[in-house]
C-alpha cells in the first residue's frame, strides 16, 4: 500500500548534460526503518539522496510523501515535508559557535529576538542525546573534523525531521563516537523517524540498516534484507563481480635487500607527532596507519617540507635534507598526494592534460612558449600507461570520476621521476573497483623502483597493500609490523592504546 | 569548572601570552589604536580635546560611518558593495529634488530618500543573488552609473537651498547632540541589534561563514543576500540626504569619496572580508577613527593631499595586524613567535 511509505520515490531519472546519473530508480521508506543505500562512488547515491532533500529537481519520476506527491524545487521545501540531510562533507560555519550552527535556521527566539540562553541550553542537550560533553560557545572553526561531524549529525536530526538522510556520516568519526552514533540511530528508529543510511563501510550498513538498496550505474539492482546478507552478496551487487585482494609481491624488499632511499630518525613537531623513525627501501610500500587525530597526515606534510619539523632528521638516499618548503622535497625526489584531491590536489578547470603536465612545466617549453601539442601527447601517453579513462585528455579533470582524478596526480608526479611518494588517503572517495585498480597500479610501480608512504586509516586497505606497517596512536609510533602476521582486529588494538 | 581553572593557570603565564590573548578579542587592536591617536592628539593640539572638535569630529564620523554600516552587513554576507559612495550621492540628488521641485514635505524627504536607496541597492543585490553575477563587477558598473545619472540630472550643478525645515536635519541638535550622530548611533544600533538577535541578521553571518551550509539549512540565500544590497543602498542613501542637509545643497560630487573610508572604517573595525566575521561596534570604531585621524592631521596643520596616504597606510596595518591575529606562530618570522617551552 502506497500510503503505508513514510517517502516514495517513483522511477527518477536525473541527467547531467549527455550523462544519465540515475535511470528510473524507485526507492521507499517506512517509518521506524533504517534504509541503507551503498553503491560504488558515480553510481547515483548522492544524486539520489539530493533529490530526496531537495537540493536537486529529479528530470523524471515522482516523489510522494505519506501518499501525497510532493515537488521539492528546493531544500527548504523538503524540510518543510520534515524531510532533512547531514551531507558527506562538513557544511558548518567555522567561526559561529557550536550553539549556533546547531540551531541555525531555526534559532529559539525569545521576546526581543534570539533567545542566546535558551539556544545554548537546547544545544547541550542535543549534544548529550550523543553523550558529547563539547562546549556549546566554542566557535565549531575550533574543533577537530570528528568533532565537527558530530555537530552536522546533530544539526540534521531535529525534532521536525522524520526523515533524516545520513551521507556517509562516520567517514571522520573516531571509533567511539562512530558506536554512539549508532545507539543514537537505533534511538532515532525507535521513535519512529525514517533513516537514509549512505555509507561505503558495508559492516556499519550491515550492523544498522533493515534494508539495503544497491545502486550500479544509475539503477537499483538489488534491494536485500540486511538481515539475510552478508558483505560479500553485496559486494557482487556493487561491483557486478566478485573483488578480489591485490597481488602481493613475492618477495618483499627489506628482505631482498633493497637500498634505503629514506632514513627517518627521531623526528619531532609539537603537539603533532613525536620521536618518528623509520626505513623506507626502495621499492616498498610502507603503510602508515592510525586512527583520525593519531598524526599521520601531520608526518606526511612535514616530510614534504610544508611544516619544519622540531628536531630530528630526514634522509633521502643517504644524505641528510632539509626540506625547507615543498619545492625542495620535490627537487630531492620526493612527493606528497594530499589527502583531500579536491582542495589541494587537482586545479578543477584546467584540463587532465595540464593537471598531469604542472609539476614539469619547464619540460615543455619551447621557442614559442609551452608547446601544448607535447604536453597533450605527453598526459595521453601517461593516461594509456597508468589506465586513465579520458575521452580527450583536453577534458576537465573535474569531469573525471575520483578514481580517474587520483590517477591523473600520480602520473603528474611519475612524470616528474620522483622516488618516493607520499599518499594520504590515496583511495578516500574512490569507488571498489577503481580502488583495486589503484592499488595494482601501485604495486606494478614498486617493481619499477618507486617507494610508498601509504597513509591510510583504512585498516584492510593497508593490510592488504603495504609491506610493513607502521602505527601511529596520539602521535606516537607504536612499532612497525609485517602485516602478514596481522589482523584489523590486532592491529586497531594497536592503535586503540 | 574546567574553564576556570584554566583561567587559573593562565594567570601565571608570560605577559606574552596575556598581551596576544588581548589582541585576539575582537575590536580590541582598534580600541588601543583609537585610545592612542586620541592620547597623542591630546598632548599635540590643544584644541582636539574641546567639546567643539570633538561634536565636529563625530559629526564628520557620521556620514561616513552610516555608509559603512550597510557595507559592513554586505561583506559579513562575503560580498562587496563598490558603489555606495555614488548611491549616496545620487540619493541625496533624488532627495533633494524631491524636495525642491516636487514640493515633498522636509519630514518625509529622509524616509523617502531612504527607500529611494534601498530600491537602487536591490537592483545590485538581484543581480547578484538571482542572476549569480559577481558582485564586485556588478557594483563597480552600477556605481558608475549612479555617478553618472547623478550628473545626467543635474548637469553638474548642485540642488539647493534646502530651506532651514530641512537643514536642521543636517546641522541642527536635539539635546546637545547633532542630529547626524544620533542617525549614525541610532542605526548603529539596530544594525546591531539585527545582527545579534534576529534570525535575518544571524543568517548574514551563516551565509558569509558559509554558504553551502545555509542553503542546507534552509535559508532563502538569495533573498538575504538582496536584500542585504538594498540596506547598504539605503544606509548610503540617508548619509547623502543628511549631508546634503548639512550642506543645504546636494552637490553632486558628494559620495564620490566615500567608498574607500567606508570600506576602511569597517576593515579596522574588524570585519573581514571574507565574510562571516566582523561587528557593527568594530565599524563604529573605526569610522570614528577615520575622522579623528583627517581632524587630527588639519589640527596639525598636516597637507590634505597626505591623507590618502595615511588612510592606505592605516588599512594595510589593519590588514597586517588582523593576520598576525588569526594566525599567531603560524608565519611569523621566528623572533615574533611566542612559544611556551614544554
Amino acid at each position: 500500500m502506497a500510503d503505508s511509505y513514510a517517502l516514495e520515490a517513483r522511477k527518477i531519472s536525473k541527467w547531467f548534460g549527455p550523462h544519465q546519473a540515475l535511470k528510473g530508480v524507485s526507492l521507499n521508506i517506512r517509518e521506524g526503518e533504517v534504509h541503507g543505500v551503498i553503491g560504488e562512488n558515480g553510481a547515483g547515491k548522492s544524486t539520489l539522496m539530493n533529490i530526496l532533500s531537495g537540493k536537486l529537481t529529479p528530470d523524471e519520476g515522482e516523489l510522494y510523501r505519506d501518499g501525497q506527491k510532493v515537488l521539492f524545487s528546493q531544500p527548504i521545501d523538503a524540510r518543510h515535508a520534515g524531510i532533512s540531510m547531514a551531507p558527506q562533507e562538513p557544511t558548518l560555519c567555522s567561526l559561529l559557535t557550536v550553539a549556533e550552527n546547531i540551531a541555525l535556521g531555526a534559532q529559539s527566539l525569545g521576546r526581543f529576538g534570539i533567545d542566546w540562553d535558551e539556544m545554548r541550553r537546547r544545544s547541550v542537550q542535543r549534544l548529550a542525546e550523543l553523550d558529547e560533553d563539547i562546549s556549546p560557545d566554542i566557535p565549531v572553526g575550533k574543533l577537530n573534523a570528528s568533532r565537527q561531524q558530530v555537530i552536522q549529525v546533530i544539526r540534521a536530526t531535529p525534532d521536525w525531521a522524520s526523515i533524516i538522510v545520513f551521507d556517509e556520516p562516520t567517514s571522520s568519526l573516531t571509533m567511539r563516537e562512530t558506536s554512539r552514533l549508532f545507539t543514537f540511530i537505533d534511538a532515532l528508529r525507535a521513535k519512529g523517524r525514517a533513516i537514509f543510511y549512505i555509507s561505503h563501510r558495508l559492516d556499519e550498513v550491515l550492523r544498522l540498516a533493515d534494508r539495503i538498496s544497491v545502486l550500479r550505474d544509475g539503477e537499483l539492482v538489488a534491494e536485500l534484507n540486511a538481515k539475510q546478507t552478508d558483505r560479500d552478496e553485496m559486494i557482487r551487487h556493487m561491483a557486478g563481480r566478485t573483488a578480489t585482494r591485490a597481488q602481493q609481491t613475492e618477495k618483499r624488499p627489506q628482505e631482498a635487500g633493497n637500498p634505503v632511499v629514506l632514513k627517518v630518525a627521531g623526528l619531532s613537531r609539537e603537539n603533532e607527532f613525536q620521536d618518528i623513525n623509520f626505513d623506507l627501501r626502495e621499492g616498498e610500500i610502507l603503510g602508515v596507519s592510525g586512527l583520525v587525530g593519531s598524526g599521520r597526515t601531520e608526518l606526511g606534510k612535514c616530510l614534504f617540507g610544508v611544516t619544519k619539523p622540531d628536531s630530528g632528521t630526514i634522509e633521502i638516499k643517504g644524505k641528510i635534507t632539509h626540506n625547507a618548503s615543498p619545492v625542495d622535497a620535490i627537487a630531492n625526489g620526493l612527493v606528497y598526494l594530499p589527502e583531500d584531491r579536491k582542495k589541494e590536489g587537482i586545479f578543477p578547470i584546467l584540463s587532465a592534460a595540464e593537471n598531469i603536465c604542472v609539476a614539469d612545466l619547464g619540460a615543455f617549453r619551447s621557442m614559442l612558449g609551452l608547446s601544448w601539442g607535447r604536453m597533450v601527447a605527453a598526459a595521453t601517453d601517461y593516461a594509456r600507461r597508468l589506465g586513465i579513462r579520458v575521452e580527450s585528455p583536453r577534458q576537465t579533470i573535474m569531469s573525471l570520476s575520483g578514481g580517474n582524478q587520483q590517477k591523473a596526480i600520480l602520473a603528474r608526479w611519475l612524470m616528474r621521476r620522483c622516488n618516493i611518494m607520499v599518499l594520504d588517503e590515496p583511495t578516500r572517495g574512490i569507488d571498489v573497483n577503481a580502488k583495486f585498480e589503484i592499488q595494482q597500479l601501485l604495486r606494478r610501480l614498486t617493481e619499477e623502483g618507486l617507494s610508498i608512504i601509504y597513509i591510510s586509516s583504512e585498516m584492510k586497505e593497508i593490510l592488504d597493500i603495504a609491506d610493513r606497517v607502521l602505527v601511529m596512536s596520539e602521535g606516537r609510533m607504536k612499532g612497525i609490523v609485517d602485516p602478514a602476521k596481522l589482523t584489523q582486529e590486532a592491529l586497531l588494538q594497536m592503535e586503540m592504546t | 569548572m574546567t574553564s576556570r581553572k584554566a583561567d587559573e593557570a593562565r594567570t601565571n603565564v608570560d605577559i606574552w601570552v596575556v598581551l596576544r590573548r588581548l589582541l585576539q578579542l575582537e575590536a580590541s587592536g582598534i580600541l588601543i589604536a583609537l585610545a592612542l591617536l586620541c592620547v597623542a592628539l591630546t598632548v599635540a593640539s590643544p584644541n582636539f580635546r574641546t567639546a567643539y572638535n570633538l561634536a565636529v569630529v563625530v559629526r564628520q564620523a557620521s556620514f561616513v560611518g552610516l555608509v559603512a554600516l550597510g557595507e559592513t552587513l554586505v561583506l559579513l554576507l562575503g560580498g562587496i558593495d563598490l558603489s555606495v559612495g555614488n548611491a549616496a550621492g545620487f540619493s541625496a540628488i533624488i532627495g533633494a529634488l524631491m524636495l525642491t521641485s516636487l514640493g515633498v514635505p522636509a519630514w518625509l524627504i529622509i524616509p523617502a530618500t531612504g527607500a529611494f536607496g534601498f530600491a537602487i541597492g536591490l537592483i545590485n543585490g538581484v543581480l547578484i543573488s538571482w542572476v549569480g553575477l559577481n558582485p564586485f563587477i556588478v557594483t563597480l558598473a552600477s556605481g558608475e552609473v549612479f555617478a553618472g545619472l547623478t550628473l545626467v540630472v543635474t548637469k553638474g550643478y548642485p540642488v539647493g537651498p534646502l530651506g532651514p525645515a530641512f537643514t536642521m536635519f543636517g546641522n541642527g541638535s536635539i539635546a546637545t547632540i547633532p542630529v547626524p550622530i544620533l542617525f549614525f548611533l541610532g542605526a548603529a544600533a539596530i544594525f546591531s541589534w539585527v545582527l545579534r538577535y534576529s534570525r535575518f541578521g544571524r543568517n548574514i553571518y551563516a551565509i558569509g561563514g558559509n554558504r553551502d551550509a545555509a542553503i542546507l539549512v534552509g535559508i532563502r540565500v538569495r533573498r538575504v543576500q538582496a536584500i542585504v544590497y538594498g540596506l547598504a543602498g539605503l544606509s548610503s542613501a540617508i548619509a547623502g540626504i543628511l549631508y546634503a542637509g548639512r550642506m543645504d545643497s546636494a552637490e553632486p560630487a558628494v559620495g564620490g569619496s566615500w567608498l574607500m573610508p567606508a570600506i576602511t572604517a569597517a576593515i579596522i573595525g574588524g570585519t573581514s572580508l571574507q565574510g562571516g566575521q566582523g561587528t557593527i561596534f568594530g565599524t563604529v570604531l573605526g569610522a570614528i577613527l577615520m575622522a579623528i585621524l583627517a581632524n587630527g592631521m588639519t589640527l596639525l596643520n598636516v597637507s590634505g593631499y597626505w591623507e590618502r596616504v595615511v588612510i592606505g597606510g592605516v588599512v594595510l596595518v589593519a590588514v597586517l595586524v588582523d593576520a598576525l591575529r588569526k594566525q599567531p606562530g603560524a608565519r611569523l618570522p621566528r623572533y615574533l613567535t611566542f612559544r611556551r617551552k614544554t
